[in-house]
């Protein structure tokens, strides 16, 4: 029936943005291999599920028109209301301030120091001890804000 | 007529950490979410074991065995089952069934539409189509010999089938097809 794969394609969709959610954001402002690995395999897995065995033209683009219409309105959910978007994307997360780690924010998100050194480096940062703050965003990228230089 | 944008005043309302920097954190949220996750974790956790089990179907508690009474017939099936994902189902005939060389096996209709069943084996020699399922004969040299029905259910659901061998009483049992 065309309407299951309609329901399919909404599931799919909703699944997987429910598990990469769960699965936790990575850190780095670009894909590492392990987050290829993630999306590509659920991704693919996800696929041979949608699909099934309709695999004509018109199946996919009525899933495609399907998908693209679930992530324009959960973009609009997101945009209109301030609870949706915390549970879509989460909110940031403060990692340390003033030489002082936050380990619960660390540990439940799955992070090291190293991990916020990483981030600290590419803001041009040298050392721990020159950040003052570093925030996880809700896209996975750690922010460091460094400590201002104290006027000679 | 100028086109002039729509434009709103700036309110600077994200939340501020230590009164300095607008970050937004919300960490009452975080940690109910942080609870929501680990139950899901677990949750997760079950659905794995489950379906090593067999609770989904293709697995250790999936399988079903039903018998006559004059042990004319096992049927092995199995009870949950996977839309689109091929399955078997066994008829093993015992001596009781067999009539001149030969053995009757009638099918409901629900095993074909419902079940999707796809080949049977060994070929019968004859199969008929009746107003509520199908009759199939087959050569019988020895017992216990085996028929099988490969089955592939084309769609997700509570199936109810019914097989019977001449001579001996109906097998009803039922399949739960996940999607």
């Amino acid at each position: 029936m065309a309407m299951f794969t309609i329901i399919r394609a909404v599931f799919g969709y909703l699944l997987l943005i429910f598990v990469l959610r769960i699965s936790g954001r990575r850190p780095g402002k670009q894909l590492s291999p392990f987050d290829y690995v993630i999306v590509f395999y659920i991704g693919g897995i996800t696929l041979t599920g949608i699909v099934g065995p309709e695999a004509s033209l018109t199946n996919a683009f009525c899933q495609i028109m399907t998908v693209a219409m679930c992530h324009c309105c959960l973009a609009w959910l997101r945009a209109r209301y301030a609870w949706a978007s915390r549970v879509i994307d989460g909110t940031p997360l403060v990692l340390m301030s003033n030489g002082q780690w936050r380990t619960q924010s660390l540990s439940n998100m799955r992070l090291q120091d190293d991990d916020v050194m990483d981030s600290a480096r590419s803001f041009g940062t040298r050392n721990l001890a020159s950040i003052r703050m570093a925030v996880l965003e809700p896209v996975g990228e750690i922010t460091i804000i460094p400590r201002e230089e104290r006027s000679k | 007529m100028s086109a002039s944008p729509i434009t709103k005043r700036v309110q600077d309302d994200v939340p501020r950490y230590n009164d300095e920097v607008a970050v937004g954190e919300d960490l009452e949220f975080q940690r109910r979410w942080w609870k929501f996750e680990n139950a899901v974790w677990i949750l997760f956790g079950i659905i794995i074991v489950c379906d090593v089990l067999g609770v989904f179907g293709r697995g250790w508690l999936a399988r079903a065995k039903a018998t006559t009474r004059d042990h004319a017939v096992v049927l092995s099936y199995e009870r949950m089952e996977r839309a689109f994902t091929p399955a078997i189902l066994d008829l093993e005939i015992g001596q009781n069934a067999i009539r001149n060389g030969q053995v009757t096996v009638y099918v409901s209709g629900s095993v074909v539409k419902e079940l999707g069943a796809a080949r049977i084996s060994p070929q019968p020699m004859t199969s008929t189509i009746g107003s509520s399922g199908y009759t199939y004969v087959f050569p019988v040299t020895s017992s216990p010999g085996t028929i099988q029905i490969a089955l592939s259910p084309p769609s997700a659901g509570l199936r109810h089938f019914r097989v019977q061998v001449a001579g001996s009483e109906p097998i009803d049992a039922s399949v739960l097809v996940f999607p």
